[in-house]
C-alpha cells in the first residue's frame, strides 16, 4: 500500500491535469490551423510554437529567400568603352574560360600565370583604327582581378580605343579584347571658324565665367547632402529603419 | 517685333513608382506630392492666365512616365484618398492653430487642398492630362515628350536601337495622350551625345535642348553662342541652356529660392508633431514623412528650430519683386545680344517642373507674375517657344553639339561613377538581347507578342536615368538598386522563356498587370536590320 500510494497520487494529479487541459489543448489546435492559413510552420512539435507564435516566426525565425541576383558574367568576350568626360574614360570588360583557354593553347599552360593584364589605350584621333595605325598608346599594368577601370586621359576631343592584353616579362603584349572607340567631349571652344560664320567677340562677353552643372541633379545633390533626405521628402522604410 | 525672345522651358518629370502590390508606398508619394504642389499649382496659374487672356507661350515637358501615371486609374484612385486625408488633416490643424501666427498658413493650406480636389475631380475628371492638353490646344503650350523612361542617352550609343526605342515609345505614347506628335524633346538629364540627334530625326522631332556647353563647345564654334539655336548636320535643331537665367533660379545660394521670406522645405509638422496627432497621417509603420504642411520661412542661415513663422502676404510680394528682377534682367541681357546680332536673340531658361512650388513653394506665383509682367509692362521681351523661333528664323548655323548634360560637371559623370558604373555592364547586355529578339521574331503573334513587349518594358524600366542617379547622391540607394535589378532580372526571364518557347503565362500576366507602362508599345522598335555594332576589328 504505502508502495502503491505515490502512483495512485501522481495517476489522480495527470488524470486532473489531462481534464483540466483538454479544452485549451483543442483551441490551441485551433488556433494552429489558423495560422498555417497564414504563414506555414517551420516546426511541427507543438512547444516551438507555443514558444514562438508564428506571427514571430515568419519575421525573425523564417529565412527570407536571398534576393535573385543579377549574373555577374554572361558568357561573351567583350569589353566596352564609355568616355564619361573630356578627360576620362570607362571600360568594363568580360574574358569567358574558353578565351583563357585560347591563349594558354597558343602560348603554353604557364603563360597565363607568367603574364599579367595590362590596358592599352590607343590614341585613334582621325583614323580609321586597324589595330596597328594609332597615333600613340599608354599602357596600364592593372591588377589580376579587376573587370572595369577608369582611365586618364585627360584630352579633350581626341578618340581612344582599349585593347585588354596579356604581357610577357620581356615586353610582348598580346591582346585579349578590344574595345569599340569612343571620342571625349570638347572642353572649350572650338577653333574651327566658318569664313561665313564670323566669330562675334562681344556675345560672349555676356557670358564670362561660369560653372557647369546649376541644374536640378546638382540642386538635389546639395540638398541631399545637407539634410541627408532627398528634397522630394521622402525616404524609404528600408533606408529609416538603417538609421 | 520684339527685341528678344525668352524661352521659358518647364520639364516636368518622375520616375514611373506605381506599385499596386502595396497601399503604402513611400515612393509613390513622390508622385502624390508632386501633383498637390507642383503640377495643380501650375495648372490653377496656365488657367487663371487664360481666364485673364494674358497672353503667354511656355514649353513643357511631360515626360512618358508622368503621362502614364496621371492617366493611371489605380493611381488616381489613390491620389484622392491621399488628398482627402491631407483635407482633413488640414482642418484638425485649423483648430490647432487658432489664435496662433500659423493660422493663416493653415487656411491657406486647407484652401489649397480642398482647390487642389475640385481641380483634380470634377474639373478634369481625374486626368490632368486633359489641362495640359487644353493649354495646349489653346495655344498657350506647346508640350513636347522626353525618353520614354528618362534613360541616359549618351551610354547607348553603342546599342542605337535603345535609344530608338526610349524614343519611339515616348513619341508614340505622346501623341496618343495629346493628340498630336511633339515638335522637340527634352533630353533626359538635358543629355545630348553627337548621333542622338539622327535618332530624334527619324522619329519626327525637330528640337532638343543641351547645357550652355554643349552648344558653345559645338564642333564649329557658334557665331551666336547661346542666343540663337544650331542645326545640327542631321537638322535637328539643338538650344543651349542661357547661364544667366539659370543661375538666377537654380543656384542655392544666389538664386531667388532661398530668400530668407520663402517657405522652408524642411520644417513639416510630419516631423514636428507628436506621433498621437500625427500619426494617421504618415507611414502606417511610424515613418515620418513630409506631410506638405510647412509654417516656417526660411529665415536666414540659422537652425531649423530657429526658423521664424511664415508669412504668405509677404512670400507673395517677394515673388512679385523678384518675377521684375528676372524680367529687369532679361531686359538687359536682351538689349545688349539685339546689338550684337542680325536676328532677336532667345534665352532659354529650363528648369525642373518640381522645382516650382514642390521645392520652391513661390515658384508658381513667380511664374505667374513674370508672366503677367511680361505681357503687360513692356515689350522688349517676348515669350517663344523653340517651335515659333524655328518658324521665324529658319536659317541656322551647322554645327555639332558638344557631349554634355546638365550634371554636376557638365558632362556625364553623375551617371557614371563608382557608386552605379556596375549598371551598364547589364544594361548593355539587355540592350543586345532585346534587339536580337525583335529580329528574330519580327512577326509574333498572342503570347509570344505579349511577352515580347512586356520584355521591352522591363528593358525600358530598368534603364531609367532616376536610378543611376540615386545611387550617386547616395541617399534611398537601395530602392534605385532594387529597381534596376528587378526590371532587368524580368528582362532576363521573359528573354529565356521567349527564347525556350516556354512563356509561363502567369507570369506574364502578373508582370504586365504590375509594371503596366505603355500599354501599345511595339517591341518591333527595337528591330534592327543591320549587324549590331561591333568592337573596332581586331
Amino acid at each position: 500500500m504505502s508502495v502503491l500510494f505515490p502512483w495512485l497520487f501522481w495517476v489522480l494529479i495527470l488524470v486532473a491535469a489531462v481534464v483540466f487541459l483538454w479544452p485549451l489543448r483543442r483551441t490551441r489546435t485551433a488556433n494552429k490551423n489558423e495560422y498555417e492559413n497564414l504563414s506555414p510552420p517551420l516546426f511541427n512539435e507543438e512547444f516551438s510554437e507555443e514558444l514562438n507564435p508564428p506571427a514571430a516566426l515568419s519575421s525573425h525565425q523564417l529565412q527570407r529567400p536571398p534576393e535573385p541576383e543579377l549574373p555577374h558574367c554572361y558568357g561573351i568576350d567583350r569589353m566596352v568603352l564609355l568616355a564619361r568626360d573630356p578627360h576620362w574614360l570607362f571600360a568594363y570588360w568580360e574574358i569567358t574560360a574558353t578565351k583563357q583557354d585560347e591563349f594558354t593553347n597558343n602560348y603554353g599552360p604557364e603563360a597565363w600565370s607568367a603574364t599579367h593584364p595590362v590596358l592599352r589605350i590607343y590614341d585613334i584621333t582621325g583614323i580609321d583604327f586597324n589595330g596597328k595605325n594609332a597615333l600613340g598608346y599608354t599602357d596600364i599594368h592593372i591588377s589580376e582581378s579587376a573587370d572595369n577601370w577608369y582611365v586618364q586621359v585627360g584630352k579633350p576631343d581626341r578618340s581612344f580605343c582599349v585593347d585588354l592584353g596579356r604581357m610577357f616579362p620581356d615586353g610582348r603584349f598580346i591582346t585579349l579584347l578590344r574595345s569599340n572607340a569612343v571620342t571625349t567631349p570638347r572642353a572649350s571652344l572650338s577653333d574651327r571658324l566658318d569664313e561665313e560664320w564670323m566669330w562675334i567677340e562681344g556675345l560672349y562677353r555676356t557670358i564670362g565665367k561660369f560653372q557647369f552643372g546649376t541644374s536640378s541633379p546638382m540642386i538635389i545633390e546639395e540638398l541631399a547632402m545637407r539634410s541627408a533626405a532627398l528634397p522630394l521628402g521622402i525616404s524609404s522604410p528600408g533606408l529609416n529603419n538603417d538609421k | 517685333m520684339p527685341k528678344g525672345y525668352l524661352c521659358l522651358v518647364l520639364h516636368a518629370h518622375l520616375p514611373f513608382v506605381r506599385h499596386p502590390e502595396h497601399e503604402n508606398f513611400l515612393e509613390e508619394k513622390w508622385l502624390y506630392e508632386a501633383i498637390t504642389e507642383t503640377y495643380i499649382p501650375l495648372i490653377h496659374v496656365f488657367e487663371r492666365l487664360i481666364e485673364d487672356n494674358v497672353k503667354f507661350r511656355v514649353t513643357l515637358t511631360l515626360s512618358p512616365p508622368l503621362l502614364s501615371m496621371f492617366t493611371d486609374p489605380l493611381l488616381q484612385e489613390r491620389y484622392v484618398r491621399h488628398l482627402a486625408k491631407l483635407i482633413e488633416l488640414a482642418d484638425k490643424e485649423e483648430g490647432r492653430t487658432y489664435g496662433s501666427p500659423f493660422h493663416e498658413t493653415a487656411l491657406m493650406y486647407k484652401k489649397r487642398f480642398q482647390e487642389a480636389m475640385f481641380t483634380f475631380c470634377d474639373r478634369y475628371n481625374r486626368n490632368l492630362v486633359t489641362a495640359f492638353k487644353d493649354f495646349q490646344d489653346k495655344g498657350r503650350i506647346e508640350l513636347i515628350t522626353c525618353a520614354a523612361t528618362h534613360g541616359y542617352l549618351p551610354f547607348m550609343m553603342l546599342y542605337p536601337e535603345a535609344i530608338k526605342g526610349q524614343i519611339k515609345t515616348a513619341v508614340d505614347l505622346h501623341t496618343r495622350h495629346l493628340g498630336k506628335p511633339p515638335a522637340g524633346i527634352w533630353l533626359p538629364e538635358c543629355a545630348y551625345a553627337p548621333g542622338v540627334d539622327e535618332i530624334l530625326k527619324e522619329c519626327g522631332l525637330k528640337f532638343f535642348f543641351t547645357d550652355s556647353h554643349g552648344v558653345l563647345y559645338a564642333s564649329h564654334r557658334p557665331r551666336f553662342g547661346i542666343f540663337a539655336p544650331i542645326y545640327c548636320p542631321s537638322g535637328v535643331a539643338a538650344f543651349g541652356r542661357d547661364i544667366e537665367s539659370s543661375k538666377q533660379v537654380w543656384s542655392t545660394q544666389e538664386g531667388y529660392p532661398g530668400d530668407y521670406d520663402y517657405r522652408e522645405f524642411y520644417r513639416d509638422i510630419g516631423y514636428d508633431l507628436g506621433l498621437d496627432y500625427i500619426g494617421p497621417y504618415i507611414h502606417p509603420d511610424g515613418i515620418r514623412i513630409h506631410t506638405g504642411i510647412k509654417y516656417h520661412k526660411i529665415t536666414g542661415k540659422v537652425d531649423l528650430s530657429q526658423k521664424q513663422p511664415y508669412n504668405p502676404r509677404q512670400a507673395d510680394e517677394k515673388a512679385a519683386l523678384h518675377a521684375g528682377n528676372f524680367m529687369f534682367n532679361r531686359q538687359h541681357q536682351i538689349y545688349y545680344l539685339a546689338n550684337l546680332m542680325d536676328r532677336p536673340p532667345i534665352i532659354v531658361a529650363p528648369y525642373d517642373a518640381e522645382l516650382f512650388g514642390h521645392w520652391w513653394f513661390e515658384g508658381p506665383k513667380w511664374l505667374d507674375y513674370l508672366i503677367r509682367k511680361i505681357a503687360f509692362d513692356q515689350d522688349v521681351v517676348e515669350m517663344a517657344t523653340p517651335s515659333d523661333y524655328l518658324q521665324n528664323f529658319p536659317c541656322n548655323q551647322v554645327a555639332t553639339p558638344c557631349s554634355s548634360s546638365w550634371g554636376n560637371k557638365g558632362y556625364h559623370e553623375v551617371w557614371l561613377c563608382g557608386a552605379n558604373d556596375w549598371i551598364y555592364r547589364h544594361l548593355h547586355i539587355a540592350a543586345e538581347r532585346m534587339t536580337s529578339l525583335a529580329n528574330k521574331y519580327s512577326n509574333a503573334r498572342g503570347l509570344h507578342r505579349r511577352a515580347l513587349n512586356q520584355a521591352a518594358r522591363e528593358f525600358l524600366l530598368a534603364q531609367s536615368s532616376d536610378w543611376a542617379f540615386i545611387m550617386s547622391t547616395g541617399t534611398m540607394v537601395e530602392y534605385a538598386v532594387k529597381r534596376t535589378k528587378y526590371h532587368l532580372l524580368n528582362f532576363f526571364q521573359l528573354q529565356k522563356e521567349i527564347q525556350g518557347n516556354c512563356i509561363n503565362e502567369d507570369n506574364l500576366q502578373y508582370l504586365e498587370y504590375k509594371n503596366n507602362i505603355f500599354p501599345d508599345i511595339d517591341y518591333n522598335w527595337y528591330a534592327n536590320r543591320t549587324e549590331l555594332p561591333k568592337a573596332a576589328s581586331l
